[in-house]
């Protein structure tokens, strides 16, 4: 039903739905029975090329809206302890394609991961402030174009300044890496996802690369 | 039989000397002069000068115009980064918030400079060639072109949620395609080229694009010559049967991983199918990939009169080793279609 909803266009219809099971069982019941099963089947159709981006963003807009409604309930904040590891996530300078990282932020959070995401344009200074703040053991940083993507280094020049290279790992994303994965290590990433819904495989590994380093 | 006569065959289904072909090769023109890229994208005679270094190299049936849709987007305002050996891109939106569509003025094909760019390389071959070869202008379809101003996010949210702003900017949008395209024939262009990346099943739903087939309707129809829908680097089924009914559309380049013999079962046997080696994949490939790549394409349309050997996807790198591109041109010339 939701995944017919969210095929239709219908976003209000299926962020109504699922506010109303929830009144009936709990925002966990459904978030982990319901909501989290409809995203990785509609992320493995869009990995697939059966569905449209545009399905993916308003399953993302759908999801959004409803951890938001979660986020306010402090029973579903109580039963919530799965935890995987912290992640600053963004568009590095310059990059204004919000899109895919919106759906890694998506699909990461429903995966257990705290993301911090800082939205577009942001510079390697941030990033790392940000990391440092948060402790986070991830930053990942997503470009759309080769223009943009070659900014990242700085990141990694950054990474390198504070020591922090192999205490915080860098991944990378975004539809140029897909074309030019050799760009991946050329701007000194340490590991790309194909798509959004690959971020949280791709986080896990690079968590254990990070632990077996230390 | 020269290349237009060759081309104007395969649209009608009768027999050619051998395989008409093209290979997008705008940006190669500046790596077969070695001019610079920003200059090549600026400059129309030096463009043209790379074209005729193309042509006199290639020799394709059907020469196209400069393919640069980041340099359309300038036109509304957009602001571009420029790269060595690669084609400009847009930096950043114009469009942040959608009160600004009302703001967004169509450009002045006289005083546009981004306009006059194409304007003059396209009389530039047409002076040249007109009546020899087949000219294709390259022009954004008006459903994409709210993309490169806005974003794709943006115009996924637009599309989805707020009709009346998709009706201002398509309003916009069409103005422009049919003002521009038409001023494309008239400067010398055979038929128009619509890449329709956004305007595809990889990106939009079926019900959004049902949404804008109208808009694409009454643009097309207002156009004065042919329309070929162009993959875009997306694939095109199973939209393709609503574009085959569209005004004017005589032809489809495919992408690579798409099968003609689908094509054809959908839209039958008279449209022009195109296709359908990957352009920017030849960078990679060795000659020996390159051909063998070639003459699956051509056994796989021998019996086919209505089709044209193309690159798909984007302009050929260029730092593709000249080989390659030679190698593909031979196979065709030396493929034995009849």
């Amino acid at each position: 039903m939701i995944a017919h909803l969210i095929n239709e266009g219908e976003k209000d219809s299926a962020v109504q739905l699922l506010l109303e099971w929830s009144t009936e069982t709990s925002f966990k019941e459904v978030i982990f029975n319901v909501l989290e099963p409809v995203l990785t089947e509609l992320g493995q159709l869009w990995m697939r090329g059966k569905i449209s981006l545009a399905h993916g963003y308003i399953s993302g807009k759908v999801a959004e809206e409803f951890y938001l409604m979660a986020a306010r309930d402090q029973e579903f904040n109580l039963s919530r302890n799965q935890h995987q590891g912290t992640v600053v996530l963004g568009n590095i300078e310059d990059d204004f394609h919000p899109l895919g990282r919106r759906l890694v932020n998506i699909y990461a959070r429903s995966a257990g991961w705290k993301i911090i995401d800082l939205g577009t344009d942001i510079p390697a200074e941030h990033f790392i402030e940000k990391a440092i703040e948060n402790k986070a053991d991830i930053i990942a940083v997503s470009a759309m174009m080769f223009t943009t993507a070659k900014n990242i280094i700085k990141v990694r020049q950054e990474l390198d300044k504070n020591s922090l290279s192999g205490k915080v790992m860098l991944a990378v994303g975004g539809a140029v890496f897909k074309l030019r994965p050799e760009l991946v290590t050329e701007i000194g990433g340490d590991g790309t996802a194909d798509t959004a819904i690959g971020a949280s495989d791709l986080f896990e590994t690079l968590l254990k690369q990070k632990m077996s380093d230390f | 039989m020269n290349s237009l006569e060759r081309i104007l065959a395969a649209v009608s289904g009768d027999d050619t000397d051998y395989q008409p072909f093209t290979l997008l090769l705008s940006l190669y023109g500046a790596s077969l002069i070695k001019s610079d890229t920003t200059a090549h994208y600026r400059d129309a005679a030096l463009w043209y000068k790379g074209q005729r270094a193309v042509i006199d190299t290639f020799d394709p049936d059907i020469v196209i115009t400069p393919f640069s849709f980041p340099i359309e987007a300038e036109a509304f305002g957009s602001e571009l980064v420029f790269l060595d050996h690669y084609g400009p891109n847009v930096k950043k939106p114009i469009i942040t918030e959608l009160s600004q569509i009302d703001q967004l003025t169509v450009p002045d094909l006289e005083l546009s400079p981004s306009i006059q760019f194409f304007l003059k390389c396209t009389n530039f071959l047409s002076d040249d060639f007109r009546g020899n070869k087949a000219i294709a202008s390259p022009i954004h379809s008006p459903a994409d072109i709210p993309a490169l101003l806005m974003g794709i996010e943006m115009w996924i949210d637009t599309l989805l949620f707020h009709p009346k702003e998709v009706e201002k900017i398509m309003e916009k949008t069409v103005e422009h395609f049919v003002q521009f395209g038409n001023e494309l024939i008239e400067s010398g262009a055979t038929f128009l080229v619509v890449p329709v990346n956004f305007t595809t099943p990889m990106i939009i739903t079926e019900k959004i694009f049902n949404h804008l087939l109208p808009y694409l309707a009454n643009a097309f129809r207002q156009i004065k010559g042919p329309i070929v829908i162009h993959n875009g680097g997306s694939k095109l089924m199973p939209f393709i049967h609503y574009f085959a009914k569209l005004p004017n559309v005589i032809a489809f380049v495919l992408e690579p991983t798409e099968s003609f013999d689908e094509a054809r079962q959908i839209i039958g046997d008279q449209v022009v199918l195109m296709g359908n080696i990957d352009g920017p994949g030849l960078l990679n490939y060795t000659k020996e990939k390159a051909q063998e790549i070639t003459l699956k394409i051509l056994n796989n349309r021998k019996a086919d009169k209505h089709f044209i050997f193309a690159t798909s996807n984007a302009d050929i790198p260029y730092d593709t080793p000249i080989e390659t591109i030679q190698t593909v041109v031979d196979t065709i010339r030396n493929f034995n279609k009849y």
